[in-house]
């Protein structure tokens, strides 16, 4: 009975936050003391979406730079964690794979930097891109190092030794065997650009507007309601995501 | 593509977007710390290295941020083997294991700016406790953000935290058959609490003790939560660094070097020291 009560509190501890920042989006008044807003309207969401579209702008950049990242990071990654597993030195590489991957995003920015701005790839979308492609690369890597194993290269060898060209080993049996790990890539880097802040603020020097660029704008310009709405549309892909596939979310944290 | 084509065309790739930014970033870092580059370079010296390793406020900002990482990492184990103990066939599957993965969804700037809508002095809580007659006056309700000892810091990282880590223990109990392993310590005499003390607790810290040392270095590296919900005085590591380099104060630019060169120098002494994380127990085996 305890148990079930205890697990009622955490469900709805849970769910909280996200009719709370529901609750705050569609808000126009909330003054000290009350407990709810004293005006509720719809007016930030039609401004932001349809009439102004800032957000709605952002919201595209965020999606457009998340799923290039994603798309490049699986492709990527895709062969060069090959390589890595199959290499004598797979230790070494790991461990240098490693660095870049624990490393706070936005120190590895601070020490980037200069070299952005050297490279004219300071404040736009293709120099986030690729600092974010330096951090998530790794992030990558550690995602298919595991699925790499003894049992998938004999089953490559067995199609060479049945006659099969490397172009067709990999795209009638490799790549068909990789597709639930490359899709784990795919989303996971796809979150890691989606929740990035650091990274993209410092390198997009505030004029590559993601949304988590903007909800820290509105949170400067103590403009809660909009931070708010800003908020939910960063939950909702992610909450997507879930619903498709639990195992999506875990490592991108 | 032909892969044995073209190994070196990959280890060029991997050199190129893994080692190379790395390298040269700490190569800048370390000689603007120096005094070889940067606008006030006047030639190789050890001032600002003296300056930054003899400033207080550096030592203070890694004490702090690694006792925030630490207390936030402890306090969320509590919590996730609790969770994982109690509920774990309901978190392996059946609704709640959606309910667990939920607050993955928000990212660490959402997260923090919900904790700073409930917890600062003109936020939800305060308007709860001013409604049920607690205190009389928004200045009366206490400093939970941006407060000295980073309390909201440590409750959003809690936050953040808890889920994955009760997926992880929920999976270590699973993957590792402690049920099992109960039941033969019961059988064998031992009451609940001394097989929860000499059994349970000690293979799920063995088995996650290097992903609960990643995640101390990881809210230790922290950077939007400590921006939100932190204050100036003392600061998290990410934060301090940032501010020291955007600052106006040219000289504090070759200190902030220092210091990201000084963090990065400790953090892959730990991952050489300690070595390679397991991810065996990242992968969820859900139904």
């Amino acid at each position: 009975m305890m148990s079930k009560v205890l697990k009622y509190i955490y469900v709805l501890a849970v769910v909280f936050p996200l009719v709370f920042l529901l609750g705050l989006s569609l808000a126009q008044q909330w003054q000290f003391p009350e407990i709810l807003p004293q005006q509720w309207t719809f007016q930030h969401w039609g401004k932001s979406l349809f009439q102004e579209g800032d957000i709605l702008k952002s919201l595209f950049l965020s999606l457009g730079l998340s799923l290039t990242l994603a798309s490049l990071v699986s492709v990527l990654a895709f062969f060069i964690s090959k390589f890595i597993a199959y290499s004598k030195y797979r230790q070494i590489y790991m461990r240098l794979t490693l660095v870049p991957y624990i490393l706070s995003p936005v120190v590895l920015a601070v020490i980037f930097q200069y070299y952005f701005t050297l490279a004219n790839l300071s404040g736009n979308f293709i120099g986030v891109l690729i600092a974010q492609l330096f951090f998530a690369l790794p992030f990558g890597i550690v995602i298919f190092n595991n699925f790499w194993n003894n049992k998938l290269k004999s089953i490559e060898q067995l199609s060479f030794t049945l006659g099969a060209s490397s172009r067709q080993s990999l795209l009638k049996v490799i790549i068909p065997l990789s597709k639930p790990a490359i899709v784990l890539c795919f989303f996971q880097s796809f979150l890691v650009s989606w929740f990035e802040y650091g990274l993209t603020q410092f390198i997009g020097l505030g004029k590559v507007k993601t949304l988590t660029v903007m909800v820290f704008n509105f949170i400067n310009e103590a403009n809660l309601f909009y931070a708010a709405l800003a908020c939910v549309l960063l939950v909702l892909p992610p909450i997507v995501l879930l619903y498709m596939n639990k195992k999506v979310l875990i490592l991108a944290r | 593509m032909k892969l044995k084509v073209y190994p070196i065309l990959i280890k060029l790739l991997f050199w190129l977007l893994i080692v190379l930014p790395v390298v040269a970033g700490l190569g800048y870092a370390l000689s603007y710390s120096l005094g070889l580059t940067g606008l006030l370079s006047k030639g190789f010296t050890l001032e600002y290295w003296q300056k930054a390793l003899t400033t207080q406020s550096l030592w203070a900002s890694f004490l702090y941020s690694l006792s925030i990482g630490i207390i936030s990492v402890f306090i969320s184990l509590c919590f996730a083997v609790s969770m994982a103990l109690s509920w774990n066939k309901s978190i392996q599957q059946g609704r709640l294991s959606y309910f667990i993965f939920l607050p993955l969804c928000f990212p660490a700037t959402v997260m923090a700016f919900v904790v700073l809508q409930w917890l600062s002095p003109s936020g939800w809580f305060s308007r709860i406790a001013f409604e049920l007659g607690f205190i009389n006056s928004l200045n009366a309700f206490p400093n939970l953000v941006r407060d000295f000892y980073g309390f909201g810091i440590i409750v959003c990282s809690v936050l953040l935290i808890t889920p994955f880590f009760t997926i992880l223990m929920s999976n270590i109990y699973k993957n590792e058959n402690l049920l099992h392993l109960e039941n033969l310590s019961k059988t064998l005499g031992a009451s609940t609490a001394k097989t929860l003390k000499r059994v349970t607790l000690p293979i799920l810290f063995q088995k996650s003790k290097m992903t609960l040392l990643l995640f101390v270095i990881f809210v230790m590296g922290s950077y939007e939560v400590p921006l939100i919900l932190g204050r100036q005085y003392p600061q998290m590591v990410s934060v301090a660094i940032v501010q020291k380099i955007q600052k106006f104060n040219l000289n504090d630019i070759p200190l902030g070097f220092a210091m990201s060169v000084l963090y990065v120098i400790l953090v892959v002494l730990v991952l050489m020291v300690l070595g390679k994380p397991s991810r065996k127990y990242l992968k969820p085996h859900f139904k």
